[in-house]
């Protein structure tokens, strides 16, 4: 049964000794629903690990009147759980809430899910960047905050060197949605996503994840929704109508959905996401 | 390495790989093969067990993040000479058993959930089971128990409730 008597497991008592063990080469264990399926993908697990559980500020939520602090180490489900009910986060409840299954959302955290990094399909990618978030890295420096784009597009290298803390979200968003399709209704990855935040001056983020390997704004689509009469399309189809026209997507191919698949279903997805912001609270 | 953990209510001490998943210390160390493990990738329930009352799959589980912990699998839900938890009671009760592979973990998923949604609706049932694949008995069986054991559990609660007025 055992791999290795010999593998070294460090359950962390601060971020500074995560850091320090990531820097000697141990792999950050968070929930493990991620990196304990390497095996069936013919990866071996780590030599080395170093765990976060032990560290009280990562499980912390914390929301005042203008921000909003979510710990890397923040299970789905207490994500879902502590911003429900909260005006301009629905994607991320939505997110949160729509992603895997309840036990996995038990367990899996927002960090493990930005930081699986061939995991084209995190539902937590697109949600984050339509709300604007920023994350905060520890590194042997320091802490250092980047815009959640550029960490996506940059983890890779980023993570030799540092452990993602925090996401970091302005409370400035009058309404959100989170649209995803899975091949079937529950339990799939899904196929496509749209997410889309709104701000009191209608200038809305779109976002779209798991057609390209990574997720991504869709700013083609941002700017045509500002070039509306008033800002912001009159209607859903009219949104429909935008998001065929402006689709500059590659669509990636996978077993479960080729790419051209991904891209043709992008403007009924944007048209659910317009529906969806209409009728949430803040723009009722 | 060293992990101690409760393991249905006794100590357990664990002297091994500490990325080893729990579903296999479960099978393979303590004979507890109620537990399965079938799709060992968080798709299918059948290695649902509690870990500090929260049910979670074994198979994603390394030990290593199991100090301290309070973990119960089925066999520790009830044990032989004890009554059958309601839930499993009423799965018996209604046949709604079939070739068995998937019922322990929709035990030990539903049960954690009747304990905390005691006012579910058939649409949260259905939501609470989304981990957990059954290929025999079409589900609806499995839903309509469930809903059944709730709205018992209900009642006793409002007499229990009124005989104390
Ligand atoms: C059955 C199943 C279905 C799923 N369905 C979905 C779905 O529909 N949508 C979706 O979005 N996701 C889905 N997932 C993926 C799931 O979201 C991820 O497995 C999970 O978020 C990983 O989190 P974790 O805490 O378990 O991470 P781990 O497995 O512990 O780690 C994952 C990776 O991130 C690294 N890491 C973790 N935390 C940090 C940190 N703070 N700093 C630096 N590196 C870190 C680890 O080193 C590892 O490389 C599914 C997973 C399963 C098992
Ligand atoms: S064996 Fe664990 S979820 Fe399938
Ligand atoms: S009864 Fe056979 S898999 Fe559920």
């Amino acid at each position: 049964m055992a791999q290795s008597m010999e593998r070294s497991f460090i359950a962390a008592g601060s971020i500074e000794e995560a850091v320090a063990s990531r820097m000697v080469g141990a792999v950050v264990l968070a929930g493990g629903t991620w990196l304990m399926r390497d095996p069936l993908r013919g990866v071996e697990l780590p030599e080395a690990v170093v765990t976060l559980h032990r560290i009280p500020f990562l499980s912390e939520v914390i929301i005042d009147a203008d921000h909003m602090v979510i710990g890397a180490g923040v299970t789905h489900e207490a994500l879902g759980k502590a911003l429900r009910g909260i005006a301009g986060f629905e994607a991320l409840v939505g997110a949160a809430e729509g992603a895997a299954n309840p036990g996995i959302r038990r367990v899996a955290t927002i960090g493990g899910n930005l930081c699986s990094i061939d995991f084209a399909e995190a539902d937590l990618a697109p949600a984050l960047l339509a709300c604007g978030a920023a994350v905060e890295l520890e590194t042997t420096s320091g802490a250092k905050r980047i815009d959640i784009a550029d960490f996506l597009n940059d983890r890779r290298a980023l993570l030799e060197q540092a452990i993602l803390t925090k996401i970091l979200l302005r409370r400035d968003l009058i309404a959100s949605a989170h649209i995803r399709l899975p091949l079937r209704k529950a339990g799939d990855y899904p196929v496509a996503i749209v997410s889309m935040a709104l701000d009191a001056d209608k200038c809305c983020r779109i976002a779209v994840g798991s057609v390209e390997p990574v997720a991504r704004r869709w700013t083609a689509l941002e700017q045509a929704f500002a070039g509306e009469p008033g800002g912001f399309p009159r209607d859903a189809e009219r949104a429909a109508a935008l998001a065929a026209e402006h689709n500059d997507f590659q669509g990636r191919d996978g077993t479960e959905a080729e790419g051209w698949y991904r891209l043709q279903v992008l403007p009924v997805l944007v048209k659910r996401g317009v529906a969806a912001l209409r009728a949430t609270e803040g723009l009722a | 390495m060293t992990v101690t953990f409760r393991l249905n209510g006794e100590d357990y001490r664990f002297r091994d790989d500490p990325m080893t998943p729990l579903v296999d210390i479960l099978r393979q160390e303590r004979f507890l093969t109620g537990t399965k493990a079938v799709c060992r990738e968080g798709f299918c329930g059948a290695c649902t067990v509690h870990v500090d009352a929260e049910a979670v799959p074994s198979c994603l589980k390394p030990v290593g993040l199991l100090e301290g912990c309070e973990v119960v699998t089925i066999e520790g839900l009830s044990a032989g000479h004890q009554a059958l938890h309601p839930l499993q009671a009423a799965f018996e009760a209604a046949d709604a058993v079939q070739c068995g592979m998937c019922f322990p973990g929709m035990v030990m998923s539903l049960s954690a959930f009747m304990r905390d949604n005691p006012d579910a609706s058939r649409a949260d049932i259905k939501a609470a089971m989304v981990g957990n694949i059954c290929r025999c008995t079409g589900y609806e069986r499995i839903v309509d128990t469930v809903a059944d054991c709730l709205a018992q559990q209900l009642h006793t609660a409002k007499v229990a409730g009124g005989a104390g007025v």
